[in-house]
């Protein structure tokens, strides 16, 4: 039971950071609009097929494919946040709705244009395994987790040094005095969508190297995003990354002491849980009071 | 010479062209999943039906068939609102859709409507207990059961770990294995995971800490599989073989997955490369090949038949006058052919009692028929594992 425990918790830990990085862009926007963007796990799914597209065409590691996924992400964040900015009533529900609309329409492209056939990487050397006394995991896994820590330190720095992540911040808190500051919303909005674009892509990427990618993965990448931002709390990045690390655990948990069937059950159990006994998240309301 | 050439060609076109005038056309609607979670087998599914049609059509000159097509976009209430439409559209009868979920709701509709429901793509019992005159189906649960618990006699395995999706139709396969290959003495531990988990070490892991097996068997989709198998290949349990239910004993996907499919076992109507024996599956072949480029594959292969079914029964009530009449479900019934899925005869519920799938593996980019051991076109390789 040890060795299995052990097992669990370290492929938790390693699910979990793929978590994070894919909730960060949500937490990001949540955090910084209070917009819930649900079409964000298509634009990770989107980064996660030009992985696959650079991988299959040129042969090349998936994350050479970053760059290109950051373009095409970004481009289609700045086109999410244009629309977004065109509504002028109730922007909170109403960008929910356009959001979704958005998810289902990108879903049905890369249906289009890269079929339904599940893709994943077919670089021997990412699903190599990797063993440390009793515990295993491929080096796909363990890249994505360093890769995660580091876009997590990277986001927390911008949000706490650059003029544009204190004006997000400043947006975030209070838009108006932030006007009378001389910040334009609008440019800081379209930076914090960018941004999440950036994280989007990486997280893609990272998806497409240790899991499986289809086209009708959005949706569900996109409700795990938003469940641990929830857990985390706005305004809480090393927040989101401990919120995707418990999950995680709890999931792997879960399916070593109970059943893999009751995995998803226990995760929205914790949802709810913290949600009734913490509204503010895990992290929320201790990051407000510092 | 010219102008006996001349009337000659002028009199076969004048015929030809009477031949199509008096070609009755006859309306069939389809609803398919065409996007959504459902896409990879609903687009296969398209496939098959596509070229029956074009077949059957091009075999005779008497009834043309014309099929209307819905993307039921892998949800039951887009695939009731289909065959509500088709239906008032003119259709006679409806060729079902993929998932027991989706066929569900919409073969009821067909069956309100007193219309003919036909599918390949649905596996759960309820749909055949529920007493519809109208409903047919080609494959059932029992089909694939049956090809698993033969391989697992042949091979002598004594303990089974069965990974199923908690999805209708995998967990119908893992439960209904279960229970039977328990009876014959085999230890057998099923693993019921949720359909959104990526990540199966876990799973592996006490499958490779407490069950021991010899076999594990996967009843689930395309995802779970290189899901599962890489998970294994990451933890090397000690079993002597993988094997795993529908659409894993295709070509697809061995030249998608390489280095994951060797020595994998999955259940398969046909060999690859494709062997064929009758006339109907050769056409079959090359009819594909020529609409779409690529090799027949196993949801296209039943789209096809069940299609093909559907045709012949529609032309035979049209010449006996009864397909307006509410004559086409009995001539359904009547069906009894054989086809490229094996005998099709269809008992009182509307199944199809005689379908079996043999166990294809993948070696070296072919898919080897291993059982059951008349069926077989070589050997398997056990203990033979990906890795």
């Amino acid at each position: 039971m040890l060795e299995l425990s052990q097992q669990a918790i370290f492929s938790g830990l390693l699910v979990g950071s793929v978590y994070a990085l894919v909730a960060l862009g949500i937490a990001l926007t949540f955090g910084a609009m209070k917009i819930i963007n649900l079409a964000h796990g298509e634009l990770v799914l989107l980064a996660a097929y030009m992985a696959y597209f650079i991988e299959s065409r040129t042969g090349w590691n998936p994350y050479a494919a970053i760059p290109l996924a950051f373009a095409v992400t970004g481009v289609v964040s700045v086109a999410v946040y244009l629309l977004i900015d065109r509504i002028r009533e109730h922007r909170e529900l109403n960008s929910l709705i356009l959001t979704f609309a958005i998810g289902i329409v990108l879903t049905n492209a890369i249906l289009l244009i890269f079929a339904s056939d599940v893709r994943s990487t077919g670089s021997p050397f990412l699903q190599d395994a990797i063993s440390f006394h009793t515990v295993y995991a491929m080096k796909s896994e363990l890249t994505a987790f360093f890769l995660s820590l580091a876009v997590m330190a990277a986001l927390w720095w911008w949000l706490k040094a650059s003029w544009y992540g204190r004006a997000v911040r400043a947006v975030s808190s209070n838009r108006d005095a932030a006007m009378l500051m001389g910040v334009d919303p609008r440019r800081v909005e379209l930076a914090a969508f960018l941004v999440a674009g950036v994280l989007a892509s990486v997280a893609g990427v990272a998806l497409f190297t240790m899991s499986v990618v289809q086209p009708a993965l959005g949706p569900a990448l996109t409700v795990k995003a938003f469940i641990v931002t929830v857990l985390a709390g706005v305004g809480s990045i090393p927040g989101v990354f401990c919120a995707a690390l418990l999950l995680g655990v709890t999931e792997a948990m879960t399916v070593t002491l109970a059943s893999s069937a009751l995995q998803e059950l226990v995760g929205m159990v914790l949802f709810l849980l913290v949600l009734f006994f913490m509204p503010n998240g895990l992290f929320g309301a201790r990051a407000r009071r510092g | 010479m010219i102008r006996r050439s001349f009337l000659a060609v002028s009199l076969c076109a004048a015929l030809t062209l009477a031949a199509s005038a008096k070609a009755e056309e006859i309306q069939v609607g389809s609803h398919m999943p065409l996007t959504g979670s459902l896409a990879r087998s609903g687009q296969s599914f398209r496939e098959g039906m596509l070229v029956a049609v074009k077949l059957f059509n091009e075999s005779q000159s008497r009834h043309q068939i014309k099929v209307s097509l819905i993307d039921d976009e892998s949800q039951p209430a887009k695939a009731v609102g289909a065959v509500e439409k088709l239906v008032s559209d003119g259709a006679v009868a409806i060729l079902g859709g993929y998932g027991s979920n989706i066929v569900g709701p919409a073969s009821d509709t067909s069956n309100r409507l007193g219309k003919v429901y036909i599918t390949a793509g649905a596996v759960s019992e309820e749909l055949v207990r529920r007493g519809s005159k109208n409903f047919f189906r080609i494959n059932n649960n029992a089909g694939y059961q049956r090809g698993f618990e033969g391989m697992v006699e042949e091979l002598k395995a004594a303990g089974v770990s069965i990974i199923a999706s908690t999805r209708e139709a995998p967990m119908l396969l893992a439960k209904g294995l279960e229970e039977s290959l328990a009876k014959k003495g085999v230890k057998v531990t099923l693993h019921a995971f949720d359909p959104a988990i990526t990540d199966f070490k876990p799973i592996v892991n006490k499958i490779k800490l407490q069950d021991k097996p010899d076999l594990i068997f996967m009843s689930a989709y395309e995802n779970d599989y290189v899901g599962i198998i890489r998970a294994a290949k990451v933890l090397k349990p000690p079993v002597k073989l993988i094997a795993g239910a529908w659409s894993l004993a295709i070509p697809k996907m061995y030249q998608d997955f390489p280095d994951l499919m060797q020595n994998v076992v999955g259940t398969t109507p046909l060999p690859y490369p494709v062997d064929v024996k009758d006339e109907e599956g050769k056409r079959f072949v090359a009819g594909f090949k020529a609409m779409f480029n690529k090799d027949i594959d196993y949801a296209a292969t039943l789209s096809f038949v069940k299609t093909m079914v559907l045709c012949e029964a529609l032309a035979r009530a049209a010449d006996a006058g009864t397909l307006k009449s509410g004559g086409l479900a009995d001539e359904v019934r009547k069906t009894s052919r054989s086809s490229p899925l094996g005998p099709i005869v269809f008992d009182a519920v509307g199944d199809n009692p005689n379908f079996t799938l043999s166990m294809g593996q993948h070696q070296d980019g072919k898919i080897v028929l291993v059982s059951p051991a008349e069926q077989s076109t070589g050997k398997i390789a056990y203990p033979g594992l990906p890795w």
